[in-house]
């Protein structure tokens, strides 16, 4: 459809008045229809990501799935499935209103609760953290992927009620020392769940988004320097005293120890880094990594998906991956800027937060200059429960856009 | 949503895009500007090689017949990494195995656990992609069951393998040396440079260990791809091996032969035991080593695929003679009167004496309070040093040391009006090549000991501590008394004035005696062939050339001149007729033992010398040379604990040249010359018997004369008759054979045909 009959005239004008279809292709495919109005270069750089994702885990699993005896396609399988499903989650997201998001908020909060202590009672180990529920049809539940979700928008719920009234749009004030209390408290409850699976990635996870929220809020600074403070006093307390588990410990420090190749986190730094460094600038070509291909990387699929991408696509290949990270980024970025109200805004900041930090430590992790957390790197790394989080963020940062202030045309 | 919310998310912004652009940039760092160390790394993480080693070269004498050579025996070795990945880790494989090798399961287990800091032998220090051989020399039948079944015997293999083979048994073993793996610390240092590989053999001793890298080659790699758990993917270079060079000796194998058997009789006669002996013959044109033998000694083969603790303390103990030790290039002892050459030397080129002037060869020389007798006390009366050396006379040449001595400035050792001591017996024995190393091509020769006036008082300040506390404390572990006062006595007297050169050192130095001289066979034997060929001193040497597995000759190894001796050639020629007396003259010392020698068709100059040994037996020697006229070998025989030079040296050494010459045998180097011309390699890779062997005299000579005398043929030609052509020479050989009965059946074909007799001369050296 070309034409073009603008909101004044498909209400005025008699002559296009269309029947019911007629007036929902338009709602579908018009300049102002909410197709249009979503965020394609976010929405086409997230979804790229998770297909080139889905080569990478391909790439990583097909041989020693063919030496299982199994189907070699199994993981690109599962990783479309997870990429479909997700886009079902995130087309959910958008949706709904965030302001109805918002009235629900709290349920969110309280369910992603549920599946936390849910976690600690009937979950599974899997490298030494009890992180996931095991469902039917081979298919795993890792609430605290969700529980990220759930803090992003329980947060914004909290500090963006003090900037507009919900229903006048006044302005009431930036957060205060309630407000900031109250956050604290809302964040500490998952935290501590987290860790006592024990996922120290995900906490520090929680943590940043909790702090980058309350930055941007405008909550009283002498709050969040002192949290910064706290984090920095607290982390140097944990390794001075020694209280994570020891393999936490060598996965935390192995980064900056001169003899890698004795702890088995220093091992993998090593291999991935060899792996990525065997790239070179056009890369090995898909399959044909021998690091990656002779399986000398451990949890390539998952945490260091990043290396095979470093060993077969090369510098012009991983570069294009931070690239699009970028893009994601920057929109999301963008659709905080340009929200509405405080609430969208903060959403934005909370996922980028989020996606900033695990995008970081994660990279940063394979490249040997950050710890290694057991963090997925976004859209990329294999697991359900990581993408559909993933995907739902993305969503939600859909549904900002698509009710943003620039846009008077907002349904 | 305020303003001061939105500075915020540019702030936050720019947060995020410096953190991306920190991940591109230490992307960049790591795979393109460090990329190529981190490459390395990855390469040896997935690459594994399986080396294939090269086959070694043989070693051949100078008529091509080995001396070592690679024997194939037929290996069965196991695969550790297809082992492993049976479902039973190769338990039933090995069970099988067992029962076809005869080898409990346990011992093949032993052998291919990989070796490790609580692991200790029988294991594998190879890499785990290298088939560890677990049986040696199977038989056909038994390699044949596992190649067969390939089933049955998954990453069991057999193959022919080659393995060093000394098809003499022991002959030449101090020479030929043998091979040992590599030791770490020499792959860590030299591994990529001279291409070792774990497990590689290479000479450790002996010519193995000097010519390693010739005789080596270039071991085969194949480097397999392999993934974490060390499956092997693919093959991503191979390298085939490439066989070493042969090496070829100037060592004869006949002679070698002759002179081992004749150290080893007189040996037998002496009673046997911990006794050692040892015979150096050299090509005097050349310093080409055409023998080299040390008795006792060992059999190489012990070596091959390691040898035992007990093996190896038994060649290394004294009580057996230290077999592993050569005392033709690894022994000195005091030289005797062989030593007397250089006492001629210096009489007439640095003090003035001449051919003919004569000295009285007196019974006793006093010197101090010292008396010097004569070896037997007897008196010649005024002599020339001609006489002087047929006879052995002691006195003349301590004469000659004393005052040169005395002009030296006698016991002030050089200081006050005196002016620098000439000491020209030592600095004319350092001329000769004593005292220091003579660079034969074999490792750990002695450079046995020349002592001038200087070394003596370095020695004695190194010693006198030891010497005063031992004139105070006497001997006390010493059994005897007497011996313990005699030796405190001596300790006393070192202790006050031990760095005094006295005279009575001097004195016995020119007659080869006492503690400031210690030569080895192979130096006085270098000496004597300088003195034979006119003054020129030639490096000691084994090899003579290199031969590719093609047949191409890849480095001739030419001789090396060391130095020329400080001495006029009519003196040198004075000495060698005073020599060539001594076997012939009367009262030459070795006149009795040469008796029977056919002296007119090989006139052979020589010198005993007997030397004494403080609580042993005296030493005895024999330094030769023959033609005497127009020298070409030089044959020095030792023999410690024996007796005079005449009685035991001397008889090895006329046994060495009746094999050299053909004496009543056929002879070991036709002509009396060694091979002109290098062995040729045939297509079999192996070198031709006798292939052009023969260099000398013309064919009728050979033909008129037979094999056993032929040689003397050529000998004449050179000696009694220059210049007369062949027929005329095989007059005198053929009474040879009247006087000389020869053992060997060619010795009686005195008319075979001249074509016949060629091909004899290469059969009669196959081994008997």
């Amino acid at each position: 459809m070309t034409q073009d009959p603008g909101p004044t005239a498909l209400r005025s004008s008699p002559v296009l008045v269309r029947g019911r279809i007629g007036q929902l292709r338009d709602r579908a495919s018009g300049r102002h229809s909410p197709l249009r109005r979503l965020d394609w270069p976010l929405q086409i750089s997230v979804v790229a990501l998770a297909l080139i994702g889905a080569l990478l885990v391909w790439s990583a699993t097909r041989q020693r799935m063919e030496e299982a005896g199994s189907d070699p396609q199994t993981f690109l399988k599962r990783h479309l499935l997870n990429l479909a499903i997700g886009l079902v989650l995130g087309a959910a997201a958008t949706v709904v209103d965030y302001r109805i998001l918002r009235a629900y908020a709290p349920f969110v909060y309280l369910g992603s609760l549920v599946g936390l202590v849910a976690v600690l009672l009937v979950g599974t180990t899997v490298n030494g953290a009890h992180s996931w529920i095991v469902l039917p049809a081979g298919f795993q539940l890792q609430p605290s992927e969700f529980a990220k979700v759930a803090l992003v928008v329980g947060v914004a719920m909290i500090l963006g009620e003090k900037h507009e009234d919900r229903y006048t749009g006044i302005r009431r004030g930036e957060p205060g020392h309630g407000d900031v209390l109250l956050v604290l408290g809302l964040a500490v409850i998952p935290m501590g769940l987290i860790m006592l699976q024990p996922d120290f990635g995900t906490v520090m996870v929680l943590v940043f988004v909790t702090l980058g929220m309350l930055a941007v809020s405008g909550a009283p600074r002498r709050w969040v320097l002192g949290l910064v403070l706290c984090g920095v006093l607290f982390g140097g307390a944990i390794l001075q005293f020694h209280l994570l588990k020891p393999y936490q410990e060598a996965r935390l420090t192995s980064f900056v120890s001169e003899n890698k190749a004795t702890s088995s986190s220093g091992y993998n730094v090593d291999q991935a880094m060899t792996a990525i460094a065997n790239g070179g600038v056009t890369g090995r070509g898909l399959f044909e990594g021998q690091q990656t291909q002779g399986q000398f990387v451990p949890e390539q699929q998952t945490d260091f998906v990043f290396s095979v991408a470093g060993e077969e696509l090369g510098y012009l290949g991983a570069g294009g991956v931070i690239v699009l990270l970028g893009v994601v980024l920057w929109r999301a970025l963008t659709i905080g800027f340009q929200s509405q109200d405080s609430f969208g805004a903060l959403i934005a900041t909370g996922v980028v937060c989020w996606f900033t930090f695990q995008i970081f430590v994660n990279i940063g992790m394979c490249l040997g200059v950050m710890p290694v957390t057991g963090l997925p790197l976004t859209f990329l790394s294999y697991g359900g429960s990581s993408m559909f989080a993933n995907m739902v963020a993305v969503g939600l940062l859909q549904n900002v856009r698509l009710r943003s202030r620039s846009d008077p045309y907002a349904l | 949503m305020n303003d001061r919310m939105r500075i915020r998310l540019l702030i936050l912004r720019v947060l995020v895009l410096s953190l991306l652009v920190t991940l591109g940039a230490r992307l960049w760092v790591l795979q393109i500007l460090d990329g190529e160390r981190y490459r390395r790394v990855a390469e040896t993480n997935r690459v594994r090689e399986v080396v294939t080693p090269a086959t070694r070269g043989m070693i051949v004498d100078d008529q091509g017949q080995p001396l070592v050579r690679n024997r194939t025996s037929l290996v069965i070795s196991v695969n550790r990494s297809t082992i492993d990945r049976q479902s039973d880790k190769g338990r039933a494989v090995l069970d099988r195995l067992a029962t076809v090798i005869g080898m409990p399961r346990a011992e093949i287990e032993q052998r291919i656990r990989f070796c490790s800091a609580t692991v200790k032998a029988p294991c594998w220090n190879g890499s785990p992609y290298q088939p560890v051989p677990v049986a040696k020399d199977v038989s056909s039948a038994q390699a044949l069951a596992v190649i067969e079944h390939p089933d049955r015997f998954p990453g069991v293999s057999a193959d022919l393998q080659a393995v060093r083979e000394y098809p003499n048994a022991s002959l030449a073993a101090h020479e030929l040396g043998y091979l040992a793996p590599v030791s770490q610390d020499q792959l860590d240092a030299q591994g990529g440079e001279k291409g070792y590989h774990l497990n590689s053999l290479i000479g450790v001793s002996g010519l193995e260990y000097t010519y390693d890298d010739a005789l080596r080659g270039a071991d085969g790699v194949e480097r397999l791809e392999v993934d974490r758990f060390g499956r092997v993917a693919g093959t991503a270079s191979t390298t085939d091996p490439v066989s070493g060079d042969h090496l070829v000796l100037n060592l004869d194998l006949d002679v070698q032969r002759a002179a081992e058997q004749a150290l080893g009789k007189t040996l037998e006669s002496l009673g046997g035991g911990a006794r050692a002996a040892s015979a150096v013959v050299l090509n005097v044109r050349t310093g080409g080593v055409v023998a080299l033998a040390s008795l006792p000694t060992y059999n190489p083969s012990v070596f091959v695929g390691g040898i035992s603790q007990t093996d190896y303390s038994a060649l290394s103990d004294p009580a057996n003679g230290t077999p592993l030790l050569s005392r033709a290039y690894q022994g000195s002892a005091a030289a005797g009167s062989t030593f007397k050459v250089v006492s001629t030397a210096v009489a007439m080129q640095q003090m003035g004496a001449k051919g003919d002037d004569k000295f009285d060869c007196a019974p006793t020389l006093q010197v101090g309070d010292q008396i010097f007798h004569n070896f037997d006390g007897s008196s010649a009366g005024p002599i020339t040093l001609h006489q002087s050396l047929v006879i052995s006379c002691d006195v003349i040449f301590d004469k000659f040391a004393y005052d040169a001595w005395v002009a030296d400035g006698g016991l002030r050792n050089g200081r006050g009006p005196y002016q620098e001591p000439k000491e020209y017996f030592v600095r004319m024995a350092e001329a000769m090549g004593f005292g220091s190393r003579t660079g034969i091509d074999l490792p750990g020769e002695t450079s046995g000991a020349v002592v001038d006036r200087a070394d003596a008082k370095k020695i004695w300040e190194e010693l006198k501590d030891s010497y005063c506390r031992r004139a105070q404390n006497g001997y006390p572990e010493e059994p005897d008394p007497v011996k313990a006062e005699r030796y405190r006595k001596y300790a006393a007297e070192a202790c006050v004035d031990g760095y005094l050169y006295n005279a009575g050192a001097a004195v016995q130095f020119s007659i080869g005696q006492g503690q400031y001289l210690s030569v080895s066979p192979l130096q006085l034997a270098t000496a004597y062939a300088a003195i034979a060929n006119g003054g020129t001193l030639y490096q000691p040497t084994l090899a003579k050339a290199t031969i590719s597995p093609d047949g191409r000759r890849t480095k001739l190894i030419e001789p090396t001149v060391t130095g020329h001796l400080p001495v006029s050639p009519e003196i040198l020629a004075y000495i060698r007729d005073g020599l060539h007396g001594v076997t012939t003259e009367a009262g030459g010392t070795a006149a009795g033992v040469f008796a029977d020698w056919p002296s007119d068709l090989v006139p052979v100059g020589g010198k005993t010398g007997t030397a004494e040994v403080e609580g042993k037996g005296d030493t005895s020697w024999f330094a030769s040379f023959a033609p005497a006229n127009d020298p070409q070998f030089v044959v020095v025989v030792s023999i410690p604990e024996s007796g005079t030079g005449a009685e035991y040296a001397a008889p090895v050494a006329k046994e060495i040249y009746k094999a050299l010459y053909g004496v009543g045998q056929p002879a070991a180097l036709p002509g009396g010359k060694p091979p002109a011309d290098l062995p040729e390699l045939g297509r079999d890779g192996s070198f031709g018997g006798g292939a052009g062997t023969t260099a000398g005299p013309a064919p009728s000579a050979q033909g008129a004369a037979g094999q056993g005398t032929v040689v003397q043929g050529a000998v004449v030609q050179g000696a009694v008759a220059p210049g007369v052509a062949g027929p005329e020479a095989a007059a005198p050989g053929a009474v040879l054979p009247a006087l000389w009965p020869a053992s060997g059946p060619a010795a009686h074909s005195g008319t075979e045909p001249a074509a016949a007799t060629s091909a004899a001369g290469g059969a009669g050296r196959s081994p008997p």
